[in-house]
């Protein structure tokens, strides 16, 4: 190879590196930033259709461990039609987690298997993907440049998947506000088509931690949206791991 | 076409009854055939439908016959590598509860997972067809139905109805409505879809699964993923396309098949002889034309294609109203076959009307055609041959020539000795049926001279009885044996094919009745569902111990069948508790140690088969019979034969505890056979029964004899196909006497007339004429008992080799042929009124003139 060359591809390959970095950089401490031993918090879901019509359900979420590595529950108290209905999901740092559906009027539960991660949410724009949490490390990032969004600057952020087979999305673009290394909104993408607009806002600290208060969904293949409205958040609480089993969760 | 336009067509206007008479002939073998195939067809399409619209875009489906198979096996299917979506089915067949609606199949899947393999239209992908799928979830009466459900019940979205699960009567809320198309078209829109686990509740499936839907990889070909799901999952289950579970049925329809191929195939013979009859008459009466034709030019070839051409239009005509008649015959029937199929094979085809497909009536169109010009062929032949001279001269030709005779006497006898000879060698099947077609066209050769031999033996007895009318109504008989023949040869066939069926029918009963009675011997059944047949419910073996417990029991009988594949055929498996049913009795034992073989099955270490069972998949004592179950291929050696009628490709039995509930980890129960103690009252049991178990579960208690009596109703609707036959017989009576008896009374004017010159009344010829026509249906139907008493040997053999695999005891039906003999003979003479009245219609001076 001759020498401008090389020293060229060098170049870009250091620019390369340095922003790849940079990105990872990024989103770790935005990892760092959300990490708490345990939340606890009660949402209400609106789920709106592309006919306007409006359902609307209230859960309670429960969760213990660092992200990536964690056991989370989620038991909808109402409406009467659908409360006890319940899901737990174990995150793995290194595969994909393991998921579990609790029906109180079938008396058990039933595990959702990993191929049908991309099915909605009961009925939500969120798919069981979504409730999964992933460590950085499952992905790759690449910074593609500043962003303003909603007046915050932030950095927009590729990522794509390392292990592609086992996501139902190809890549996602992520806006992180620079002023608080906070994820404000995801797209996610299957093939180069927008599937999922993920947007988190009314962002407030609680206890020391940067927390969405409202998270909506837009679903762009059914021109549906979701709002999850967070309230009672707090974190850190004295959660047991024996609460997030399998035995437990069937009550 | 000249010809067909100056000479035919004058001929048929001046016959229109007749004409008419010759066309209902073929009308009435081609309906029958297109009508009963069509049905056929119907079901089988019905089901194939279904089976597709289900299935979506799955491309295989994991089964362990119709058992099921444990939960667990979904996640092994799941890490197979080739697999992209897995999703487990329960299908049921369920009362919707809702007057005129019948049922619904309910399809119950994993909505989480299902939507890559099933369409449940939605549009455009951007609108839920369920209203709230958490809800849906959540609330196990749950479910989806089809827009025209709805439409029919007027029920929406948020609607009830009551439906009857394992727990009792549930109210079931729908939650979301499909619209038309994909899924919604499977089981005629009777179609409902629920959250499986739910559906496991609601029909008492326990952790069970039915099949799993498949669709696999982009990059991997069929036969690579199933030969990899295959490996994966070991012999004791099946992996195949959808469309093999349509194939599995259409061998259920064999016995079907068999009545109705029968039944077509003679009604098509019988129109057959009916068009020959009316040519051959045609051409006697039309010699003076023919031979003035010959006479002019007109070459053989030319009169052949004349009759040949004729004979095609009246199939042609004849066919396309019997495809017409077909249709409203299969429409009919439909629902009868409909119930049938429920009654006996817990199939419901979902509502539906019955149509004709294109190469169905494209078929029959053909077959009556060719039928119909099939029988002019030896008319037209006689036709070319007439020698102009001798066309002119008058009487002749009613006589059949004595070289004719014995060519045709020698001919029948034989075939009668190929018949005899291929029932003695015959082993193999090809063997058999030519010594049976054999036996066929020897009886069709000798009828004729069997009728003038029984004319000549009844012209006495009828001269006894009326000395003028019945002395001329024999002669007529004797004289003119070419008008007569072929309708008694018609007669013949009709009525031994009643006489023939009646014999299997009867054979077949009588062996329920004596299998019946030995088979349930308990005081009392308890069963999940009402005919017993639908394997859609099942109760828990939890409730046996509870039913053992009640006052007044003293041994309970557990029973769960299901469908299992063996040597490519399907086969009833019955598991029962072996101990009880040696101790008790089930069944007579055809081959084996009654003792020993109970004892060898109740350790496990043997299956007992059906004799049927036997016979059809070629298996004895001692052979290792391969039951594929989701444990693993058993190996077992058969350790006995009894005599069994539960299924009709076989059935074979194992023990409960030791082979099912060990193998298919299945602890579900179809059936208990309940006995009460000595002196208990078995209504009062039944009472009890009920009281303790039917508030929380949905169950069906009969004692013996109620069960008895609905099996034998269901047997007897089985067997009441076989009306059709009767009818069939009475109709060819009435055609072919008919038209019988118009020719006579119009080659007869001058006879008639003369009759009436010399003093005889208008009572008097009518009287000759309805003599006539008693004397051909007696004939006839003579000849019929004794053809189908030949018959009835020859197609117990069939049933027992071929289609059922059943020994059947030879009985004459006496009670039905005596009926059919009273019916035939007054539809006879209903049939010559119109010919009698015709006899005595025009004036003497006239008549005589008639030339």
């Amino acid at each position: 190879m001759n020498k401008p060359l090389s020293v060229f591809v060098l170049l870009g390959y250091t620019a390369y590196a340095a922003s790849a970095q940079d990105a990872r950089q990024i989103m770790t401490e935005v990892q760092n930033r959300t990490q708490s031993k345990s939340e606890h918090y009660e949402g209400t879901l609106e789920v709106i259709n592309s006919s306007q019509k409006i359902s609307k359900k209230r859960w309670a979420y429960d969760r213990l461990g660092v992200y990536g590595n964690s056991k989370s529950e989620l038991r909808f108290m109402a409406p009467p039609d659908v409360k006890g209905v319940a899901l737990l999901v174990i995150n793995h740092p290194d595969r994909a987690s393991d998921q579990w559906m609790w029906i109180p009027a079938e008396e058990r539960d039933r595990r959702i298997a990993l191929q049908d991660r991309s099915s909605r949410f009961f009925g939500t724009d969120f798919s069981f993907e979504d409730l999964e949490e992933r460590d950085i490390d499952r992905y790759d990032f690449k910074l593609l440049g500043d962003d303003k969004l909603d007046d915050a600057v932030c950095w927009k952020i590729e990522s794509r998947p390392k292990e592609s087979k086992t996501s139902q999305y190809t890549s996602s673009l992520l806006w992180v506000r620079k002023d608080r290394y906070f994820l404000v909104r995801t797209d996610n993408f299957a093939k180069d088509r927008l599937v999922r607009q993920i947007s988190y806002r009314d962002v407030e600290s609680i206890e020391g931690v940067w927390t969405a208060l409202t998270v909506a969904v837009v679903d762009s293949t059914r021109n549906s949206r979701t709002r999850l409205t967070l309230a009672k958040v707090k974190y850190n609480l004295p959660i047991k791991s024996g609460d997030f089993t399998r035995e437990n969760f069937r009550q | 076409m000249m010809l067909l336009r100056l000479i035919s067509w004058p001929y048929v206007r001046k016959h229109r009854l007749r004409s008419l008479l010759t066309t209902v002939g073929i009308v009435l073998g081609v309906a029958i055939f297109a009508g009963m195939h069509a049905v056929g067809d119907s079901v089988l399409s019905a089901l194939s439908v279904t089976i597709d619209r289900i299935a979506g875009k799955t491309q295989l489906q994991v089964t362990a016959g119709e058992a099921g198979f444990p939960e667990d096996v979904l996640e092994r299917v799941q890490s197979v590598p080739v697999v992209a979506a897995a999703a487990p089915v329960i299908e049921a067949v369920v009362q919707s509860g809702i007057k005129q609606e019948g049922n619904l199949l309910i399809v119950g899947v994993d909505m989480t997972g299902d939507r890559s393999l099933r369409q449940y239209d939605l549009e455009d992908g951007d609108q839920d067809i369920v209203d709230d799928p958490l809800v849906f979830l959540a609330q196990p009466y749950s479910l989806i139905v089809t827009r025209d459900f709805v439409r029919r019940t007027g029920l929406a979205s948020g609607g009830r109805f009551t439906m009857q699960t394992m727990e009792g009567e549930r109210e079931f809320t729908i939650r979301g409505v499909m619209r038309p198309g994909g899924l919604s078209a499977a089981f005629g829109g009777n179609l409902a879809v629920m959250d499986i686990y739910a559906a496991q509740k609601v029909f008492g499936r326990g952790r069970r699964f039915d099949r799993i839907d498949i669709g696999l990889k982009e990059d991997c070909p069929l036969d690579k993923g199933q030969a990899a799901l295959q490996q994966a999952l070991g012999p004791g289950f099946q992996v195949d396309v959808p469309a093999v579970r349509g194939r599995q049925f259409d061998s259920l329809l064999h016995v079907y098949s068999f009545m109705v191929n029968l039944t077509s195939v003679f009604a098509l013979i019988v129109g057959l002889f009916i068009i020959y009859n009316t040519f051959a008459v045609a051409v006697t009466e039309r010699r003076a034309e023919i031979g003035t034709l010959r006479a002019l030019g007109t070459t053989r070839s030319q009169v052949i294609r004349l009759f040949l051409l004729e004979s095609a239009m009246v199939g042609l005509v004849g066919s396309t109203l019997g495809v017409v008649f077909g249709s409203l015959i299969a429409n009919a029937l439909a629902g009868y076959i409909g119930d049938v199929m429920l009654a006996h094979y817990g199939i419901a085809l979902g509502a539906s009307r019955v149509s004709l497909s294109l190469s169905l009536i494209v078929t029959a169109i053909l077959l009556g055609t060719a039928t119909s010009m099939f029988a002019a062929v030896i008319p037209a032949r006689n036709a070319a041959r007439i020698d102009p001279v001798r066309a002119l001269q008058r009487g002749w030709y009613q006589v059949l020539s004595a070289d004719e005779n014995r060519t045709r006497q020698r001919a029948a006898v034989l075939f009668a000795a190929l018949a005899v000879g291929c029932l003695v060698l015959g082993r193999s099947r090809a063997i058999f049926y030519l010594g049976y077609g054999c036996f066929v066209l020897g009886a069709v050769l000798v009828a004729p001279t069997l009728c003038m031999w029984l004319s000549r033996v009844l012209r006495p007895v009828l001269t006894v009885l009326r000395p003028v009318e019945g002395a001329l109504a024999a002669d007529s008989l004797v004289q003119a044996p070419r008008r007569t023949s072929a309708t008694i040869a018609a007669l013949m066939l009709s009525t031994g094919l009643v006489v023939s069926l009646g014999g299997i029918s009867r054979g077949v009963y009588g062996s329920v009745v004596d299998w019946i009675d030995s088979f349930l011997n308990s005081d009392l059944l308890v069963l999940a569902s009402e005919n017993g047949t639908n394997r859609s419910f099942h109760f828990p073996d939890t409730m046996t111990p509870a039913l053992a417990s009640l006052g007044g029991v003293a041994d309970v009988q557990r029973m769960r069948s299901n469908k299992v594949s063996v040597k490519g055929a399907s086969i009833l498996m019955v598991a029962i508790d072996m101990d009880k049913a040696a101790e008790h009795g089930s069944g007579r034992v055809v081959a084996g140690a009654v003792k020993q073989m109970y004892q060898q099955a109740a350790a496990g270490k043997g299956v007992i088969i059906s004799e049927n069972c036997g016979m059809l998949q070629n298996i004895g004592m001692g052979d290792i019979i391969e039951i594929p179950s989701p444990s693993g291929l058993l190996r077992l050696p058969v350790v006995g034969i009894v005599t069994d009628y539960l299924n009709q490709s076989g059935s074979m039995f194992v023990d409960y505890a030791a082979i099912y509930l060990r193998y298919w980890r299945d602890p579900t129960v179809d059936i208990y056979k309940v006995y009460a103690k000595q002196g208990a009252s078995a209504e009062e049991l039944k009472q009890r029964v009920q009281a303790r178990f039917s508030q929380h579960r949905r169950l069906f208690v009969g004692l013996n004899r109620e069960v008895k009596a609905r099996v034998m109703n269901n047997t007897r609707q089985w067997l009441g196909m076989s009306y059709i036959q009767i009818a069939v017989a009475m109709l060819v009576a009435v055609l072919g006497i008919a038209n019988t008896l118009l020719v006579s009374v119009t080659d007869r004017r001058r006879e008639f007339a003369t009759l009436r010159a010399i003093g005889a009344l208008r009572n008097n010829v009518r009287l000759t004429v309805w003599i006539e026509s008693a004397t051909i249906a007696f004939i006839g139907v003579i000849l019929g008992f004794a053809f189908g008493a030949i018959d009835l040997r020859y197609e117990l053999e069939m049933m027992r080799r071929d289609y059922a695999g059943l020994t059947l005891d030879y009985a004459f039906p006496l009670r039905l042929a005596l009926i059919l003999a009273g019916t035939i003979i007054c539809a006879a003479w209903v049939s010559s009124l119109a010919a009698s009245e015709a006899s005595v219609r025009n004036s003497p001076i006239e008549a005589l003139a008639y030339e």
